[in-house]
């Protein structure tokens, strides 16, 4: 049965083995997961506090236009939004002219609701919500305190729908369900997949006839869905747009971030999906091709300049079009390349250490690489099957001997690593540079929604970023001075990895040539 | 007066109590909190502080630096407290702290993990653990500040052996959700330093965390607040015999004064407040002097529109009316209050006729202030001589920017969220925070100029 047909995403732990703990080399990671695909996830004995599923769902979906998002749970679980809400008024600003506050609301679940249920209250606030604010879509997105009390949230989502125009979308973010917060991107695809696929009524022909497939398939062969993930803003939609129009793609369906949810349904009659980032949108993009008979490619993420290459050499090779590609390739990376020059002596040599999700830490540390810095170390915040294309490119490119560290955030373990390592440089997520910067590291945000990252400019906007940085590092190395991490001292001493329990060993019923739905399991 | 009760609120303007206890702890010295809840609570609760509390993350030990058991589904079967006891001992090896305390989240309180007996099997005399029970749906981030800091009264702060003559401590300004505590703190200290007095206030840069053990040798608490730190301060009474006096957050001459008076009143000193207050006063004019023609000639007084947390609603509102001279119209609270409390506060607005004070309405949907301000402007589009709001001034949080620009008014946010200001030391308690709050109005009002 396709997951489609659940209510609920499966977990990513169980779909795709995916593991947050892991403490050791490049070498010893790649011999591991080449051996038997996934590791064995383990656990830590001391843990910090991460984010779970809620945040990026949260994320997407605060930028959907005309979206209510009404977060079932206790009042503080959507509060992320108050930051996230900076993206939804600049993207809906240059998008469309106007800026707009995203539009969350919370069911605030207090005692009486733990004790008695509040399924009623959902279904009040869903009539309320899609009476005040007229919306297309409500996604009512739930969190812990429903998933454990019992409500039947799905239940009340059908009551609702016969009596409001919004269509709705129920969206299954129960935190303490998985340690892995991509399921997230699962959770919103399943819902809206779920939900708002549908074609609009009456959009079918009344005759199917020859003429109606040769447009069909002739729209389709210049329409492709652009597969962008929460992290990327404008910037980088239209670079990689940029491409696609040169390969003669002349429709490009941004999803999911900021898509009208009233058109959502064309992704059914696209000729080609492309996705961005390999750990976002597998879930979808195999359901779109099972289902509706659309391809896609999941393989590099357009971060630096060979993987930007391959990302469009890749989608030209399904199209036809790997003539038109690599006269685009040549000419870009030669004026990129010129660009850079100015650069190049002040990174050469540096040391950088980069700590991000998956996918753009990897590809990160490969870009910069490529700009002349040493890659000191690596820290991504889960680990699974589809980064193995970007961990080879590291062995290739930095050797097996650097520090790989996977852990969902965990600065204890940062501190550890950077106090030995001492980079010149580092690089990391958004909430995640305070470490760096309290030890004076210069430092830099791996991703913030709006800057540039992706494609040729994004390397070229990078590059500036970080020369600026270099030039005067004064903020980080002054506070440094005088304010200090909340660790004791002997914690630096020791092994950055003492906390990690238990996955270390190949599993005990390890098989050679283990087959991949039996690891999945 | 309005009240309204919806089924959600709508963009809450505070996290959960849990949030409230991790930021205030965040803002203490030497301390390190244990979360006990899920993974995600760490992180929703630093996203909110960075969109919302003026790009103030964290502190000493917070943001995703703060230790979290992170419970998952095995421990809402099998119970939590294996995960905490693992979690807390290995947190003493490893964080630098004097002062540990568990907090819980949702996950943790339904399942009810007894936190207190973890606590209890780490007791040491080299550092103090204190055990709080804040799960998210027990209420809203002000009420999370006044139940950890309930639980830090009860079992940290030391008994006193006698009373210290003069000291006092501050209670009712909220971290983070207040993004000015630290400037308002000092602000009111400054001001009753001028009674002679050695003021507590815990959460400052200045503060140490001694202060906090050694607080029940106050001799009075005062509650900067008409509803948060009024458990806290009951707290104190009950156990460490501490009375309190509550007063309203003094933002600018009046309310200094006022709150000079009600201090002095209440702890018998001998101080001559009314030449303090002439000398402040004095100050504070001559100060203002600079304005006298600008202020006229630009046509400066507004009228102004309110929304806020009961602080600043309350706040802000009498300095309006008592110190700067403009008209508030609406003053819309989006705090949830019962009905008692919601007529104490409106109680606090009052003015003569023909002034009036403005408009009170209780609604948590901050986006219905345009109706509330349509309903009390009906104006037809051939009315010519229709009476208006302009000019208006929308004085709030960075959320009702879109209802500023929807009546054509400056905008300046004060009140949680606040995404579009930075603040670090700026305060507008005493009487020159009501200069700096002057400054920043007006400077909202002249952006343009």
């Amino acid at each position: 049965m396709s997951y489609f047909q659940q209510k609920e995403p499966p977990k990513r732990e169980d779909r795709l083995n995916t593991c947050i703990v892991y403490g050791g080399t490049l070498g010893e990671l790649a011999d591991k997961t080449k051996k038997c695909r996934c590791l064995n996830d383990g656990c830590r004995g001391f843990s910090q506090g991460s984010i779970c599923l809620l945040l990026p769902a949260i994320a997407i979906l605060n930028s959907i236009p005309d979206n209510v998002n009404l977060v079932h749970g206790a009042i503080g679980c959507g509060a992320c939004s108050h930051s996230q809400n900076a993206n939804s008024r600049s993207g809906s600003g240059m998008r469309t002219g106007t800026v707009k506050d995203a539009v969350w609301l919370s069911t605030a679940l207090n005692e009486t609701d733990v004790i008695s249920g509040a399924e009623n209250k959902l279904y009040n606030a869903i009539l309320e919500a899609d009476k005040l604010y007229r919306p297309k879509t409500i996604t009512v997105i739930a969190s812990c305190v429903p998933g454990i009390i019992g409500d039947d949230v799905d239940g009340v989502v059908e009551r609702a729908r016969s009596q409001v125009s919004a269509r709705i979308i129920p969206v299954h973010c129960e935190g303490f369900k998985t340690k892995i917060w991509a399921t997230a991107y699962d959770a919103v695809y399943h819902g809206i997949a779920r939900s708002i696929f549908d074609d609009p009524y009456l959009n079918e022909p009344l005759i199917k006839d020859d003429l109606y497939y040769q447009r069909l398939e002739n729209k389709k062969s210049h329409t492709v869905n652009l597969f962008g993930v929460s992290s990327m803003g404008l910037a980088d939609e239209q670079e990689l747009t940029r491409y696609l129009n040169a390969l003669e793609q002349r429709t490009v369906n941004p999803f999911p971030c900021f898509a009208e949810p009233d058109s959502i349904y064309k992704l059914k009659y696209a000729g080609l999906s492309v996705c961005v980032c390999p750990t976002h949108d597998d879930y979808l993009l195999e359901h779109l091709k099972e289902e509706y008979g659309v391809p896609y490619i999941i393989r590099h993420m357009p971060i630096g300049v060979e993987n930007t290459s391959s990302w469009i050499r890749d989608v030209a090779e399904v199209l036809g079009k790997s003539d038109i590609a690599e006269r685009l390739i040549s000419r870009e990376t030669a004026e990129l390349n010129a660009a850079l020059e100015k650069y190049r002596p002040l990174f050469k040599g540096k040391r950088v250490f980069v700590s991000a999700g998956e996918f753009r830490a990897l590809a990160t540390a490969n870009l910069l690489r490529d700009l002349g810095f040493d890659v000191a170390g690596i820290r991504s915040f889960h680990h699974d099957e589809f980064a193995n294309v970007e961990y080879e490119k590291l062995l290739k490119n930095v050797g097996s001997d650097i520090v790989i560290n996977i852990a969902n955030v965990q600065p204890f373990e940062e501190a550890n690593l950077l106090t030995s390592l001492k980079p010149d440089l580092f690089l990391g997520h958004w909430n995640g540079n305070s470490t760096a910067t309290k030890l004076g590291i210069p430092s830099h945000v791996i991703y913030n929604t709006g800057l540039a990252y992706v494609g040729y400019r994004g390397v070229f906007e990078l590059a500036r970023r970080l020369y600026r940085q270099l030039l005067n590092p004064a903020f980080n190395a002054n506070l440094s001075r005088y304010v200090s991490l909340p660790y004791k001292k002997d914690w630096y001493g020791k092994n950055p990895f003492s906390y990690v329990k238990s996955n270390l060993d190949i599993p005990e019923d390890y098989q050679e040539d283990y087959p991949k739905e039996e690891a999945a399991r | 007066m309005n009240s309204i009760n919806n089924s959600y609120i709508e963009r809450p303007r505070y996290l959960c109590s849990l949030g409230g206890a991790l930021s205030t702890l965040e803002a203490l010295p030497e301390t390190i909190p244990v979360m006990h809840c899920a993974s995600g609570c760490a992180g929703s609760i630093a996203w909110a502080q960075n969109g919302g509390s003026a790009l103030q993350v964290g502190g000493h030990c917070g943001g995703l630096t703060v230790p979290s058991s992170n419970v998952g589904e095995r421990d809402v079967v099998f119970g939590g407290t294996d995960r905490l006891t693992e979690q807390l001992k290995n947190t003493l090896e490893i964080m630098e702290g004097r002062l540990y305390v568990i907090i819980t989240g949702c996950v943790t309180e339904i399942i009810g993990d007894d936190i207190r007996a973890v606590a209890a099997e780490f007791e040491s005399g080299d550092y103090a653990i204190v055990a709080a029970n804040t799960g998210g749906f027990k209420g809203n981030s002000y009420l999370g500040y006044d139940i950890v800091l309930t639980s830090i009264v009860n079992q940290y702060v030391k008994k006193a052996a006698s009373k210290k003559k003069k000291s006092v401590n501050i209670l009712g300004i909220v971290p983070y959700m207040d993004v000015f505590w630290r400037g308002n703190l000092k602000g009111v200290r400054r001001l009753l330093e001028k009674l002679g007095l050695e003021v507590n206030t815990f959460f400052t840069d200045e503060d140490s965390l001694d202060g906090l053990k050694n607080s029940s040798e106050a001799e009075l608490n005062i509650v900067l607040s008409d509803v948060y730190g009024h458990e806290t301060a009951k707290a104190y009474e009950e156990t460490h015999g501490v009375p309190y006096i509550t007063a309203t957050l003094p933002i600018g001459p009046t309310a200094s004064a006022e709150l000079l008076n009600a201090v002095c009143g209440a702890l018998c000193l001998e101080a001559d407040v009314d030449a303090i207050v002439g000398a402040e006063n004095k100050r504070y004019y001559r100060c203002l002097e600079l304005l006298s023609d600008t202020y006229n000639d630009i046509d400066l007084q507004k009228f102004a529109v309110i929304i806020g947390d009961v602080n600043y609603a309350v706040a802000v509102t009498r300095f309006l009316l008592d110190d700067f001279g403009w008209i508030p119209v609406l003053t819309q609270f989006t705090d949830v209050l019962d009905g008692e409390r919601q007529e104490h506060i409106a109680g606090k607005l009052k003015a003569p006729a023909p002034l009036n004070g403005p408009k009170v309405v209780f609604d948590t949907n901050a986006s219905e202030v345009v109706r509330y301000i349509n309903e009390l402007y009906p104006k037809r589009e051939s009315d010519k001589y229709a009476e208006t709001i302009a000019p208006a001034f929308v004085i709030g949080s960075s959320l009702d920017r879109a209802a500023a620009l929807k009546i054509g008014a400056p905008h300046l946010s004060v009140s949680f969220p606040v995404s579009n200001r930075a603040v670090l030391s700026r305060g507008y308690t005493g009487f020159d925070g009501g200069l700096t709050l002057i400054e920043d109005l007006l400077s909202a009002a002249v952006a343009m100029r």
